[in-house]
């Protein structure tokens, strides 16, 4: 029985590229209308993470704006090679965080904006029913990168600090850092 | 494997993948996709200038939609709440600019401490009327609201700083 779902979901999976190839190769040609069916199919999960990334609903509609821009442009780099969602996701993880590090930059030299520390504070503590999602975009910046990246993502602790421009170890810190401070918010009590 | 790593596992894969955006984001991307493909017709231009020049045009149409949509409020039908949402950054405006003014006026006889204070004031203006341009499009958008809140403050501060810097207090 297991057997024959397994083959039922790769069938699915098989038919589902096979129309999703078409339309990579009608963008790839320049048809906005195959672009247009390729933004529909995968703007939820580009937003998630682009969400989930920047903290900020704003920032996140910008960064998932400009993926789909540079995916206009790029998306002839795509050589089929891996699941073109695998590839979407790590152009967008990459965009995302190249987005926030030019407003970062932009908005600390108009603003002189030091991080308010508003994110830290701390949840009322409710560990029957814990909606993560809002959990997460309450941790810092760092930490929530990096739990994002590597957590939901799945990103290699060394995969993350290039990325991040950050050592291995301070990945691995701020992940920690993260898992701390969810564990507070969520009001665990320390083993 | 401790209890809440076990917790947070589970939460984990019970996290939606999608999330839908609030806002249409696609006619932003079409404007982006079109500047780009104009902008591949002109090879001479470096990367990162063709980065900032999308932005530019697409700053610039959508301030010209946005101008014409105001513009002309008997061909269209405006909607009452974007209107309702921009007067509130008009008054915004002109409350700041009547700040500005009575501050320079209250310091029209003191010399500023550095000679490009009002370069850097010109600065935070073409700042504040590009998120103006954007608030336009979008005059309910919190994030934009706050950055030219920051915007004027930030003039507020700089006046204040150039003409009677903290240090000189002490």
């Amino acid at each position: 029985m297991e057997h024959t779902q397994q083959r039922v979901v790769h069938a699915n999976v098989v038919f589902g590229n096979k129309s999703e190839h078409e339309l990579i190769c009608k963008a790839k040609e320049g048809d906005k209308q195959a672009f247009r069916t390729l933004y529909d199919d995968h703007i939820g999960r580009v937003y998630a993470l682009c969400y989930r990334l920047t903290g900020e609903k704003g920032m996140a509609e910008d960064a998932s704006q400009e993926v789909f821009i540079q995916l206009w442009k790029k998306i002839a780099n795509f050589d089929g090679q891996s699941k073109f969602q695998t590839w979407l996701h790590s152009v967008t993880a990459n965009i995302a965080i190249s987005y926030m590090r030019k407003q970062k930059g932009w908005v600390q030299r108009m603003f002189n904006l030091e991080n308010s520390g508003i994110n830290e504070m701390p949840a009322e503590e409710n560990s029957t029913d814990v909606d993560l999602e809002a959990l997460i975009i309450r941790l810092p910046e760092r930490a929530r990168m990096v739990f994002v990246l590597h957590a939901l993502e799945g990103y290699r602790h060394e995969d993350i600090a290039k990325m991040l421009n950050m050592a291995v170890g301070s990945s691995k810190a701020q992940f920690f850092r993260a898992k701390q401070l969810l564990k507070e918010f969520m009001g665990v009590d320390d083993e | 494997m401790s209890d809440f790593d076990d917790k947070l596992a589970r939460h984990i894969s019970e996290l939606s993948k999608e999330k839908q955006p609030e806002r249409d984001l696609w006619r932003g991307i079409e404007l982006g996709i079109t500047s780009a493909q104009n902008q591949a017709s002109n090879d001479d231009v470096s990367s990162s200038t063709v980065t900032s020049r999308q932005w530019i045009a697409i700053a610039a149409s959508v301030c010209l939609v946005t101008v014409l949509w105001f513009a002309a409020p008997f061909a269209f039908k405006a909607d009452e709440s974007r209107s309702d949402g921009y007067a509130f950054i008009n008054a915004m405006s002109v409350q700041q600019q009547q700040q500005v003014n009575s501050l320079l006026a209250s310091y029209q006889s003191t010399p500023a401490l550095t000679q490009d204070w009002q370069e850097q004031l010109k600065e935070l203006d073409d700042a504040a009327d590009v998120i103006k341009a954007a608030l336009k499009d979008d005059p309910d958008n919190s994030a934009l609201i706050k950055m030219l809140h920051h915007v004027y403050q930030q003039q507020i501060a700089l006046i204040e700083r150039v003409h009677a810097p903290k240090w000189q207090q002490i």
